[in-house]
């Protein structure tokens, strides 16, 4: 008995970690009158449904009218939730020892598809296509993982499978427009993938003097945050990044 | 005369389940001044100074949170107090519009002119239609179980008293003794 509260409690504190920091998606996930988060997002607007992840919980709230959130419901997830990023109909949630997939179509009454389990680590996802980009990262907060990025393939929803492991250095939040992918690794700087080949993404680029967290690509312009400032690119040219402004941070001394 | 072990001890085992339950999901530990990790305390506010949501003039982003990009405008979380607006439809020059001041904020999403935010334990639906003058238009109260943690892992911490108010955020302390760790 006491040994089981122990291992519930380890379960629980285990499942409390890396949240506090955002990531990216891309444009074509955006439902009509909803904007577009991170990738380590915990509210996310799904058609006229607004889905929230707590650590342990999937929350539905009825936008329909969006003047008037009404809560609807509760589905219980495990532990150690992070993230939600909704596609095509679908939710992938991204939790510290998984990816979890609920069919979302049937508006506020997600339905169980599947679970990805991989070692345990941090792991926002974002989506395109067939296809699952997750990152792994081996954090304080998150002991035991590796840093990674693990491509998985989604056509079939309730039969996700790896089909590719890249080495990372400390990734964060990614994101992904077309035929390009963004990672951040941290205060190892920014990668920009070439994705002409979703399954074989190729270094375009790697700035290591800015600290990334986060960042949401959309048209050409990447929106980056990170401990020094919120950096904005054209990635019009896919060859090199053009730093197009920063928002500077100013840490209280 | 000081009372023997025996006779103290049941009152411990009780204030030692007492504080387990208090803590909630976190272990509970005598004193050790050895202890190296970092000590925090709760930052306690009433329920009624949670609730109170402002439009600010613009102000530096500190600490950048979650971000959320809709119809030109960049919405910036300041970890937990609020959300910067910046109009954001020249890249080149991001401007900085007001700060709307959400007690223990870290998420956000919006639909619409309808922005989404946790308010501390509530959900909260503002119109941000006129982000110079953002309007509270729904409150859920109590979406949320209150949190008894602090977010940092692997630190000690004073356990929370729910009589002081509501925990809105953690500060670090020199004084050793606390009795709560994660």
């Amino acid at each position: 008995m006491k040994t089981t509260f122990i291992t519930f409690i380890f379960l629980l504190s285990a499942a409390y970690g890396c949240s506090d920091i955002g990531v990216s998606k891309s444009d074509s996930v955006a439902s009509a009158g909803a904007g577009t988060g991170g990738s380590m997002a915990r509210f996310t607007v799904a058609g006229n449904t607004l889905y929230l992840v707590s650590n342990t919980t999937l929350r539905a709230y009825d936008v329909s009218n969006s003047k008037n959130p009404t809560p609807g419901k509760e589905t219980k997830l495990g532990f150690g939730v992070e993230t939600i990023f909704p596609y095509r109909g679908n939710l992938f949630i991204g939790t510290q020892t998984g990816l979890i997939i609920y069919d979302a179509t049937r508006e506020g009454d997600p339905r169980y598809l599947s679970t990805y389990n991989h070692v345990m680590s941090c792991d926002p996802v974002v989506v395109q296509g067939n296809l699952a980009y997750v990152t792994l990262r081996n954090g304080t907060a998150c002991r035991n993982g590796l840093n990674l990025l693990d491509i998985i393939d989604v056509s079939n929803l309730t039969a996700p499978r790896v089909v590719k492991s890249i080495p990372m250095i400390n990734p964060h939040g990614l994101g992904v427009d077309g035929n390009v992918l963004f990672i951040c690794e941290g205060d190892s700087g920014l990668k920009m993938f070439d994705l002409s080949n979703p399954t074989d993404p190729k270094l375009l680029q790697h700035i290591t003097d800015v600290r990334s967290y986060d960042v949401i690509p959309s048209r050409d312009v990447l929106i980056v945050t990170g401990k020094d400032g919120i950096y904005q690119y054209s990635y019009a040219d896919r060859k090199s990044l053009k730093l197009l402004s920063k928002l500077t941070i100013e840490p209280i001394v | 005369m000081m009372p023997s072990l025996q006779t103290k001890l049941p009152g411990l085992l009780l204030v030692a389940v007492l504080l387990l339950d208090g803590c909630n999901n976190n272990r509970v530990s005598p004193t050790n001044v050895s202890d190296t990790r970092d000590v925090y305390r709760p930052i306690y506010s009433s329920y009624d100074a949670v609730r109170s949501i402002q439009t600010l003039a613009p102000r530096p982003i500190r600490q950048a949170g979650k971000i959320y990009i809709k119809d030109g405008f960049l919405f910036v979380n300041e970890i937990g107090s609020g959300i910067h607006i910046v109009d954001n439809r020249n890249p080149e020059k991001p401007v900085k519009l007001s700060f709307i001041s959400i007690p223990a904020s870290r998420e956000l999403a919006i639909k619409d002119s309808i922005l989404y935010a946790d308010n501390a334990v509530d959900l909260v639906a503002l119109n941000v239609a006129d982000p110079t003058n953002v309007r509270l238009v729904k409150r859920i109260e109590n979406a949320y179980p209150v949190t008894a943690y602090p977010p940092m892992r692997n630190v000690r911490f004073e356990c929370p008293d729910s009589d002081k108010g509501l925990v809105v955020g953690w500060k670090k302390s020199d004084d050793k003794n606390v009795n709560c760790w994660r």
